[in-house]
């Protein structure tokens, strides 16, 4: 069903330009520094290099041992269609409480409504490249884990993400890779027989045909890996302005659409090839017209795990009304049956060790023509996260897809 | 005359308390976002996490902003000249359209529906009251590649056309279609006041029936035509929705995008600022026409 | 000036005298065929979209372009994703319809009442106002949300983002109809009308109430009406200024969808269900209308008219 980030964004070339000039290294934020205020850089979490995020006086975590909060309403923030309303109704059952969810369209949108003052209690879909902003704004509060035992039920790497050691302040919610979905019945192509599928989409006699999503880290690493770059979170402007060019020449060579309703438009066929996320493309049966059989829709992945992957956090937010029922609806969706629940309306798998290829297809929630859309352990390892970037490097890709995405 | 000159006063403020609540409404919750605005695109960034940062003192202001967005456009590098140019040609091509489809059917209720009126105007009133987006989704429905327009054009032979990815005749119509009810309800407003006996003496006078809707009609609904290019023409230059839903490809974007684009990036909400503050004050010129125009109407 | 029509000699003085033969196309009061049929054209191609999202909102399915058979399904039985059952729809469809009412009751009065006043107030201030007012309108809506949400937010934090902030800024947003329309009107009617008034011994008010608002009431109507349904349409100033699902009118929700998710039929039958609300609200207010000016508004034209010697 869902998602999100459709981050459209970016300005002008003259700072590419201005940085072709000056020699690689310069930053771009260099020649107008007076415009710059505040202080201090975010730490940067890689695989190689785990962050262990501060935790604030003033903000520590709730104590333990308190009972839930009485005849409260439990305040859901999460991106918009992206969970299941059952889920949610058999929770606030459980506990005697209400849930509202309150929906936001972009990442974004929903920083500046919590910097805004805005409070509610969870937040779920926060990916590991706003952990920063979230936390050292203040935003989020550190978790107490005798509310969460679930944890136990996640995949073990979970509990000391590289992105927030000890698991301080998240649990995970979904996890996703980024791949590219086909129709077999309209291309004669396989990607898993190409010899760089991530340049299918380049073929002009699709023209019409051809999508690619709507966010502006997902489009920039599509041109990356098409020009066998792996490096997603690179500060490289040359790279950046090569992936530019290759999106600039495949918007022209296929009348390139850039949406985010690859989950309808490839199962109705409107579309044909279309980067994806996996967790859309699962849920391609529900989309399908009459008659059209869901085999027709393929969903590939580098078999060596060389791809983009992601996960969307679970976190409870500084100023919530009503902690202790945020860390049990935590708890609650990482219960396995919950999460089958869930993932049967959402799509988007969840980092269960209780979540398998045969689960999913036993439970009929996974057609057998889509098990390359589901995520295994292995690929969180050598999976490629695309993390918080340096601000003079996110600004370079902003720029670079603002470009691809308005500029002809 | 002594009392004439009381009463002048008199009226004075009487029109004048009406206009206040007005006047005090628009300084408050306008003037000031204004500026607000003026502050975000003259402001600083917050480096640490790229989020703008107001300046309301004038003298602190910086320009760096206003510099990248005209290099944008006019630098060596630009690449939003053609964007600037086709939303100049989409708009334009609409409006048109708008007021060659919206005047004749204006004209008609106004002046012929007799006691149908009320039927017509419910009619012409109802596309108002199911949303916009709803309208546009049911329109992709219908322009998708097994959607009933094409099947319509599959019974005279044409075969299926891709109306959806990148088609610029999708955009125009579509702006047509979001803006074409304001304009008719702005003209059907302003033609009913015409009056008929000014029309009949036009024919008494034995002018035929297209002369006598040159010579009378057109220049008595000059004012309804200014006000309804104005409603639809100045928003359709900052429309960006159309565009999002009914094409999604680059080729077909608007200087709307591109501002929409801006802002909702983190570290260019201050280039958006300043991309919509330029389109103002490109939009400045008709408004001050329309305001001329109107002043002087009323003087008359 | 050249005189194409001679005096008829025929018994009809309908037809034109240019021949002996009737031609039924050269009379200037015949029936206006082809405007009507292209008015009729014009109003199928707007209306068939609307007509097609009612249709599908009673789609027993998912889809919008098959038809999967007939069902109430996504109105009340459909127990989690039905308008009545998911609290979501329910509090948008709520949101609306109060925002609506309410922002309607307050800019058109406070609209009209402005164009009232800056049309006859002459001087530099109401040039400026009406400069501004005109400049609201014309402002791309996204950066006028954008400057509402700091405005909300920094300087003005005690009005917090909700529905006061959204009313206030949907009524900012919306003012300029009323007075553009208003204005556009007023300048048509002229002023012997007032003139006429106050020369029978009228006071403004007396003027304002019994000449000027009943013949702008077609304008005023016509400004409630765009204004109702702006506010109806209305996503991006609402979306940057809500705070939560309870102040999230229904036009955020099928703009997120879109490009989020897919809330199907479910958005048919919320859009299905404002327009009749919508349209019982029009024509209740237009009998009201008419049955409260009945003996008023034709009498007390046609009574000045007579007074005055016009005929």
């Amino acid at each position: 069903m869902p998602r999100r980030r459709f981050l459209k964004g970016g300005a002008g070339l003259t700072a590419l330009a201005a940085l072709g000039a000056a020699g690689a290294g310069t930053s771009l934020l260099a020649g107008c520094a007076s415009d710059l205020t505040g202080s201090g850089t975010l730490p940067l979490p890689r695989p190689n290099n785990p962050v262990k995020w501060p935790v604030f006086a003033g903000n520590t975590a709730v104590k333990s041992g308190l009972a839930a909060e009485q005849g409260a309403t439990l305040q859901i923030y999460i991106w918009e269609a992206y969970i299941n309303q059952d889920v949610v109704n058999s929770f606030a059952k459980k506990y005697k409480c209400k849930a509202q969810i309150t929906t936001f369209n972009t990442m974004n949108e929903a920083l500046s409504k919590l910097r805004s003052g805005l409070t509610y209690d969870v937040l779920v879909g926060a990916t590991p490249d706003v952990l920063g902003q979230l936390i050292e704004g203040k935003l989020a509060q550190p978790l107490n884990h005798s509310y969460i035992p679930n944890i136990s039920q996640a995949w073990p790497d979970y509990t000391n993400p590289f992105y927030d050691a000890g698991w301080q302040y998240t649990v995970p919610y979904t996890i996703y890779t980024t791949g590219i979905t086909w129709r077999k019945d309209k291309v004669d192509e396989n990607p898993y027989a190409m010899k760089n599928p991530w340049a299918m989409p380049w073929q002009p006699k699709y023209s019409g045909r051809v999508a690619i999503l709507d966010d502006y880290r997902e489009g920039i690493c599509l041109g990356l890996m098409k020009n066998g770059i792996f490096d997603l979170n690179t500060t490289d402007y040359k790279q950046i302005g090569l992936s530019r060019q290759s999106l600039q020449d495949l918007s022209s060579l296929v009348n390139l659409r850039i949406s985010n309703t690859d989950y309808s438009d490839v199962p109705a066929g409107e579309t044909w090839i279309s980067s994806a996320w996996s967790g859309d493309m699962a849920a391609a049966e529900s989309y399908m017209p009459k008659g059209v059989n869901v085999d027709v829709v393929g969903y590939w992945f580098p078999a060596d795990g060389r791809g983009p992957v992601n996960n969307d956090t679970m976190a409870v937010l500084n100023g919530a009304s009503n902690p202790v029922l945020a860390h049990l609806f935590l708890n609650y969706l990482l219960d396995l049956p919950n999460a089958l629940n869930n993932i049967s309306w959402n799509g988007y798998m969840q980092p269960l060790t209780g979540v398998t290829p045969q689960v999913l297809i036993k439970e009929q929630i996974l057609p057998p023509s889509l098990t390359s859309t589901v995520v295994v352990p292995s690929n969180f390892r050598t999976g490629l996260f695309e993390l918080q970037l340096p601000v003079d490097a996110d600004a370079l890709w902003q720029q670079a897809w603002l470009v691809v995405s308005n500029g002809i | 005359m002594v009392s004439q000159q009381s009463t002048r006063g008199k009226k004075n403020a009487f029109w004048v308390a009406l206009a206040a609540p007005g006047i005090l409404w628009l300084a408050i919750l306008f003037i000031v976002p204004f500026y607000a605005v003026l502050s975000i695109a003259m402001g600083k960034l917050d480096q640490l996490i790229a989020a703008p940062v107001a300046v309301w003192n004038p003298l602190h202001w910086s320009s760096s902003g206003v510099i990248d967005v005209w290099r944008d456009i006019f630098g060596a590098n630009s690449f939003a000249g053609p964007i600037v140019l086709r939303t100049i040609v989409y708009t334009a091509v609409a409006s048109l359209l708008c007021l060659l489809i919206g005047y004749p059917a204006a004209y008609f209720v106004a002046r012929f529906a007799g006691r149908r009126k009320s039927l017509f105007l419910v009619l012409l009133i109802a596309p108002f009251w199911i949303s916009y987006m709803m309208r546009m989704l049911a329109w992709i429905d219908l322009l998708s590649t097994g959607g009933y327009v094409n099947k319509a054009l599959g019974l005279v032979g044409i075969s299926p056309v891709n109306w959806l990815s990148g088609n610029s005749a999708t955009v125009v119509l579509g702006l047509v279609y979001g803006y074409i009810p304001y304009l008719i309800m702005v003209l059907y407003a302003g033609l009913d006041r015409i009056e008929p006996a000014l029309l009949e003496a036009g024919r008494d006078l034995g002018l035929g029936r297209a002369r006598t809707f040159w010579h009378v009609t057109l220049p008595l609904s000059r004012q309804a035509i200014l006000t309804g290019l104005l409603i639809t023409v100045l928003p359709m230059l900052g429309d960006y929705y159309t565009n999002q839903m009914l094409s999604g490809a680059a080729s077909t974007s608007m200087i709307g995008n591109l501002i929409q684009g801006q802002l909702g990036t983190p570290g260019l909400e201050s280039q958006g600022a300043v991309l919509s503050l330029m389109l103002l004050v490109v939009l400045l010129v008709p408004m001050i026409y329309y305001v001329i125009a109107t002043n002087r109407e009323a003087a008359t | 000036m050249t005189v194409t029509n001679t005096a008829s000699t025929k018994a009809t003085p309908d037809a034109p005298a240019t021949g002996p033969r009737w031609r039924p196309w050269l009379n200037p009061w015949r029936h206006p065929w082809f405007l009507e049929g292209f008015t009729w054209l014009y109003l199928v191609w707007s209306l068939v979209p609307i007509v097609v999202a009612v249709l599908f909102s009673f789609n027993n399915g998912r889809s919008q372009s098959a038809w999967q058979g007939f069902s109430w399904r996504w109105y009340f039985t459909d127990h989690t994703n039905s308008v009545l059952h998911n609290p979501q729809l329910h509090a948008a469809v709520i949101q609306t319809f109060r925002l609506s009412v309410l922002v309607t009751v307050i800019a058109v009065p406070l609209g009209v009442a402005f164009a009232l006043g800056i049309n006859r107030w002459r001087g530099p201030i109401p040039m400026t106002f009406n400069f501004v007012m005109i400049l609201s309108y014309v402002v791309p809506e996204l950066i006028f949300g954008v400057s509402m949400f700091i405005v909300f937010t920094t300087l003005f934090s005690t009005v917090h983002l909700g529905t006061l902030a959204e009313v206030l800024g949907l009524v900012t947003w919306n003012v300029s109809w009323p007075a553009i329309v208003v204005q556009a009107r007023l300048v048509t009617i002229g002023r012997q009308y007032e003139e006429a008034a106050a020369d029978l011994g009228a006071n403004q008010f007396q003027v304002m109430r019994r000449v000027l608002v009943p013949l702008l009431a077609p304008a005023i109507f016509a400004s409630a009406v765009l204004v109702f349904s702006g506010v109806i349409d209305d996503f991006v100033i609402v979306d940057l200024l809500s705070s939560s699902a309870g102040n999230t009118p229904m036009s955020v929700i099928i703009y997120s969808t879109q490009h989020g998710g897919n809330g199907g039929p479910a958005l048919n039958a919320l859009g299905s269900i404002m327009l009749a609300m919508s349209l019982i609200i029009v024509v209740l207010g237009y009998v009201g209308y008419r049955l409260l000016t009945r003996g008023e508004r034709g009498g007390g034209l046609a009574a000045l008219a007579a007074i005055s010697g016009e005929s």
